[in-house]
């Protein structure tokens, strides 16, 4: 006599299944790679080091500070106008985004390298000015924002442009019957997008701009820890307070104000451009058309093989990972549990976490765990796990669950979850893109990604061979990209612009 | 959308204003090996001193890196750099002309440290790089370091006839000689090679627990840090402009000017100096 | 001159692309008629008006059962995209910052006898249904047509102002097919009733033949339900 079994909970075609069944592939896939990454625990004794961070953070030295205001100013200046001139540059670009094959490729790829890598590129010829930290953001942003204004201006309803009398010209039809349908949508994002400008306009101090985290990076690299806490809380606080500064009102103001703080404006010597873009970027001896010598130059490549596969291992993990941090995280700040106090501390570690730089979680756990791909995973999986858990806590307080008296196990797994799941899910294989492109970053710490070998060849001025590491970089995200968008849930819509 | 045309054209319109003034002001950079904070006001000072002596406007620019000075320099944003040895060669090889002006007094024989947490049981002041270094984990400091990179891996091979990569368990380039300290003091790398100078004045600062970290073995002298300048500022800052700011930096005394490199005072030197550091560059592939 | 065929169909497939929905459909739409058009939701009401509309481009204004409203502008503005191809691209554009004296002024007028007066300045959002309805048919107006084409344009306000609202139409056009659900007011306001049933033409005859139970034949739900529920699937 057979025992009753119930179902395979697994088998099934509904969507939520396939969604199941589509998290436990990735997930049983970065188990299996796993035995690949480089994840050794070394350290043995990070205490001391970690004990002055926290006394730094803990009791931050204002004083010590030279010219905050001015790298505020700055860092502000530079994400206002850098993500104008992203919105101006994409804005014409989304118009033809659907048309035209050439501008869907060429955004994708300036899409593809990060910020701090286009700042690299534009430093060499613009030196350190504001040319440089505006290019950096606007160029990438342009593409960003082509694609996404392009997809929100595709899903706006059609009622209204279908109903006007025939003969109606292009233009008008759109200023009428188009744009004011989506402009709240257009103008989230292009607000959320700011947000992010925010942060890679500090990011860009990183490499020598005047931005905050110019003082944020030498104070942290040099062990300033008094001085390095006053500037993380600082930029906290500008992050935090976006929604009193940033107003819609106050915005044009500050806009036309941050305008005389932007600099230094550069001499640019039209000679030494022309060489960078005509010679330096380019291999010798293709540019000689000797092809053995061409052979040979790639023979002198840092090994290729290795440093694509640990930057997709690192991605894979970075996305199952934020998967994982974000469904453990997104309670914490959802109205439907806790209480006010958890929420207020709930919402503020989402909020840390998401805006402290990667680099630098990513060397307090260099600290505690000694050198791996351990602390780049932890950095990445934190970061953007709390950015989803916070879009994510977001959509399930627009749910009202149906029966309210459920504990909170049962809430959370029978109530919301499968309601927000599909769009955490798709969130998540947005981010992947995003993830790819950070992991890049990351190898400045050390890991042989192929972002370690793109800093050493501009370090080592060989600025040929760091455009080619850009393209495989390019090439590769846009890959990733693709791949991910295959298979991130379709049946979800994104109603939130910001979640992309 | 008016606003915003007309802030664009602004925006265009200053950019030349910007550029006029560029001219007038001679400029330079550093980057000191310890203690960034504060650069700006630091530099100050030095730019100060080479304002009276030379009699142009002086401006310092601060910069993060060894790269970063090296493109501001190509690229004429500075025309006075204090560079290393490594960054000097790159800076002199990208700029036709340019030639290395002084040294600091130390900089003639300058050292190297390799460090080790205590743990690993590698004992200090040794005669010569142990064969107990085979095997643990080793860092670096900046990729283009001199005495953080260049030389270190230069000795390792001479000592051991293989790459650092397949000589240690894992190598990593920390970015930073105070962070080559903390990460071998926390035992996070087992060994590290460090700027003698700035490990020297760590010790003497109690910034280190000499108890778990310690010195292994000193290398042989090297050229390190320079003054060079650009080939170009007597065309435009009038004739004889380099040895004028040369004699500038000669003459420069006051220790509280001096601190800030931190050196003792300068000393001449010529091109030819470096070329030690520039055959173990092409050796390493780290120039071509 | 009343007699005028405007448009004819003779057995026509008519639908959306390749996709069929009402199959070698005929019939005659002359000027001067006022037309009802009947049938359950989902009978090919839509489709129907669609392909006139395409027929009889710039002689027919459009008053679609979505209304096509943009929530964002305000009412002037809805009204005005009435005749948006009249103006140029500029003008339009600067419409939008600063209103066209005499559109305005024409649109006053209008938006008064359909008793919207004092609105126009307000966004389309913060209307309640039965203003956005009027809306919607104040836009048609203007558009100033010889024909009207309604997709329910009666269907979300009261008996009285339905009657009311036909009455403007009637008086603005010569001709018009408009859909209802409202069986009666098809009997005491129209000429002609265009009966539609699974995708076809099953009834086409002067209002003066008909009663209420010929009309009840085309919903397939009034035989088991209360006519009521008809009316609300047809609402949905």
């Amino acid at each position: 006599m057979a025992e009753p079994t119930a179902p395979g909970m697994l088998h099934g075609d509904s969507p939520g299944l396939r969604l199941a069944r589509r998290s436990l592939v990735l997930v049983a896939l970065c188990i299996v790679l796993l035995p690949f990454a480089d994840l050794s625990v070394v350290a043995h004794d990070p205490w001391a080091e970690l004990s002055r961070m926290a006394t730094g953070l803990a009791l931050p030295h204002w004083r010590e500070l030279s010219s905050p205001l001015q790298a505020i100013g700055l860092t502000v200046s530079v994400a206002l106008w850098g993500t104008l001139l992203g919105v101006l540059l994409g804005f014409p670009l989304a118009l033809v985004f659907f048309r035209s094959r050439l501008v869907r490729t060429a955004c994708a790829f300036v899409r593809a390298i990060h910020e701090l890598f286009w700042a690299l590129l534009f430093l060499q010829v613009f030196g350190f000015s504001a040319v440089t930290a505006l290019a950096a953001l606007a160029v990438p942003y342009a593409g960003i924002f082509a694609k996404v204004y392009a997809e929100i201006l595709e899903q706006t309803p059609r009622d209204a442009a279908d109903s006007l009398p025939p003969g109606v010209g292009r233009l008008s039809r759109f200023i009428y019957a188009e744009l004011p349908l989506a402009w709240e949508r257009l103008a989230a994002y292009t607000r959320y997008r700011f947000e992010c400008s925010l942060r890679a306009s500090v990011l860009l101090g990183f490499v020598g701009l005047p931005t905050l985290g110019f003082h944020l990076e030498s104070a942290f690299r040099e062990g300033h820890y008094h001085q390095a806490g006053a500037l993380l809380w600082l930029f906290y606080l500008l992050i935090g307070t976006i929604g009193f500064w940033g107003h819609r009102r106050l915005l044009p103001l500050l806009t036309l104000g941050s305008l005389f703080l932007l600099g230094p404006w550069p001499h640019v010597d039209s000679g030494l451009l022309w060489r960078f873009v005509s010679h330096d970027l380019w291999p010798a001896p293709l540019l000689d058309g000797d092809w053995a010598g061409l052979m040979a130059w790639l023979g002198n490549i840092p090994d290729l093989g290795p440093a694509i596969g640990n930057t997709l291992l690192l991605g894979l993990m970075g996305t199952v990972g934020a998967l994982i941090i974000a469904l453990l995280l997104w309670p914490l700040a959802s109205r439907h549990f806790g209480n006010p106090a958890t929420r207020l501390g709930g919402r503020a570690l989402l909020v840390g976490l998401r805006s402290t730089p990667e680099l630098m979680l990513a060397f307090i756990f260099l600290l505690l765990l000694g050198p791996s791909m351990l602390p780049a995973w932890l950095a990445l999986a934190l970061h953007n796990g709390a950015l989803i858990a916070f879009l994510a806590a977001r959509h399930a307080d627009n749910i009202e669950p149906g029966m309210p008296g459920l504990p909170a196990g049962g809430r959370y797994a029978y109530e919301l979850l499968p309601r927000i799941y599909p769009g955490l899910l798709a969130l998540v294989f947005y981010r992947a893109e995003v993830i790819i492109r950070e992991t890049a970053l990351l190898g400045m710490l050390g890991v042989a990604t192929l972002g370690f070998h793109i800093d050493s060849s501009f370090q080592y001025l060989m600025f040929d061979q760091a455009f080619f590491l850009l393209l495989v970089t390019a090439g590769l995200n846009i890959a990733v990209d693709a791949l991910a968008r295959r298979y991130r849930p379709r049946e979800v819509v994104m109603d939130d612009p910001c979640s992309r | 959308m008016r606003r915003l045309i007309a802030t664009t054209l602004m925006l265009l319109g200053l950019a030349p204003v910007a550029q006029t003034q560029a001219q007038d002001t001679f400029r330079f950079t550093a980057i000191p090996d310890e203690d960034q904070t504060r650069l700006v006001e630091r530099f100050q000072k030095v730019a100060d001193y080479l304002a009276d002596t030379l009699d142009v406007d002086v401006e310092y620019v601060p910069v993060k890196s060894y790269s970063a000075a090296v493109s501001a320099f190509r690229n004429d944003q500075v025309q006075l750099a204090w560079f290393g040895g490594l960054s000097g060669v790159q800076a002199r090889r990208l700029v036709p002309g340019s030639q290395a002006l002084a040294q600091g007094v130390e900089d003639a024989a300058f050292h190297s440290y390799f460090i080790a947490n205590a743990d690993t049981g590698i004992a200090a002041d040794q005669d010569q790089l142990p064969e107990s270094l085979e095997g643990h984990s080793f860092t670096f400091g900046a990729k283009t370091s001199t005495s953080g990179r260049l030389m270190p891996e230069y000795y390792l091979r001479e000592r051991f006839g293989e790459a650092p990569e397949s000589l240690f368990s894992r190598v990593g380039f920390s970015g930073d000689h105070t962070r080559t300290i903390a990460l071998v003091e926390s035992g996070t790398y087992d060994v590290g090679a460090v700027n003698y100078s700035v490990w020297n004045a760590a010790v003497e600062a109690g910034r280190v627990d000499t108890d778990k970290v310690h010195v292994v073995w000193e290398t042989p002298a090297y050229p390190d840090y320079q003054w060079t300048i650009r080939g170009d500022v007597d065309e435009h800052f009038g004739d004889g402009f380099t040895d004028r700011v040369r004699q500038a930096l000669l003459g420069m005394t006051d220790p509280d000017l001096l601190e800030s490199f931190p050196r003792q005072g300068f000393i001449p030197v010529s091109n030819d100096a470096y070329a030690p550091i520039e055959t173990v560059g092409e050796d390493l592939g780290l120039l071509r | 001159m009343s007699d005028a065929e405007l448009l004819s169909l003779a057995g026509e497939d008519v639908g959306h692309g390749s996709q069929v929905v009402l199959p070698r459909l005929s019939l005659t739409l002359r000027t001067g008629e006022r037309i009802a058009l009947l049938g359950q939701s989902g009978a090919g009401k839509s489709t129907l008006l669609a392909t006139l509309r395409r027929r009889l481009d710039t002689d027919a204004a459009w008053c679609p059962q979505s209304h096509g409203l943009v929530p964002q502008l305000a009412v002037y503005h809805n009204v005005y995209m009435g005749r948006l191809e009249r103006h140029s691209a500029l003008a339009n554009l600067w419409n939008l910052i600063r209103p066209d004296r005499r559109a305005w002024t024409e649109i006053e007028t209008l938006c008064g006898e359909l008793g919207l007066a004092g609105l126009l300045r307000r966004p389309v959002a913060r209307l309640s249904g039965g203003q956005r309805q009027r809306v919607a048919i104040a836009r048609a107006l203007y558009q100033q047509r010889r024909l009207f084409l309604g997709d329910e344009p009666v269907a979300s306000v009261d008996p009285h102002q339905a009657l009311r609202l036909l009455a403007l139409i009637d008086a603005r056009h010569d001709t018009s097919v408009v859909a209802l659900h409202q069986r009666e007011l098809a009997l005491s306001h129209f000429d002609r009733v265009w009966g539609l049933r699974d995708g076809r033409l099953v009834l086409d005859a002067t209002t003066d033949t008909l009663t209420l139970d010929d009309l009840d034949r085309l919903y397939p739900d009034a035989d088991a339900a209360s006519s009521a529920s008809a009316d609300e699937t047809a609402h949905g």
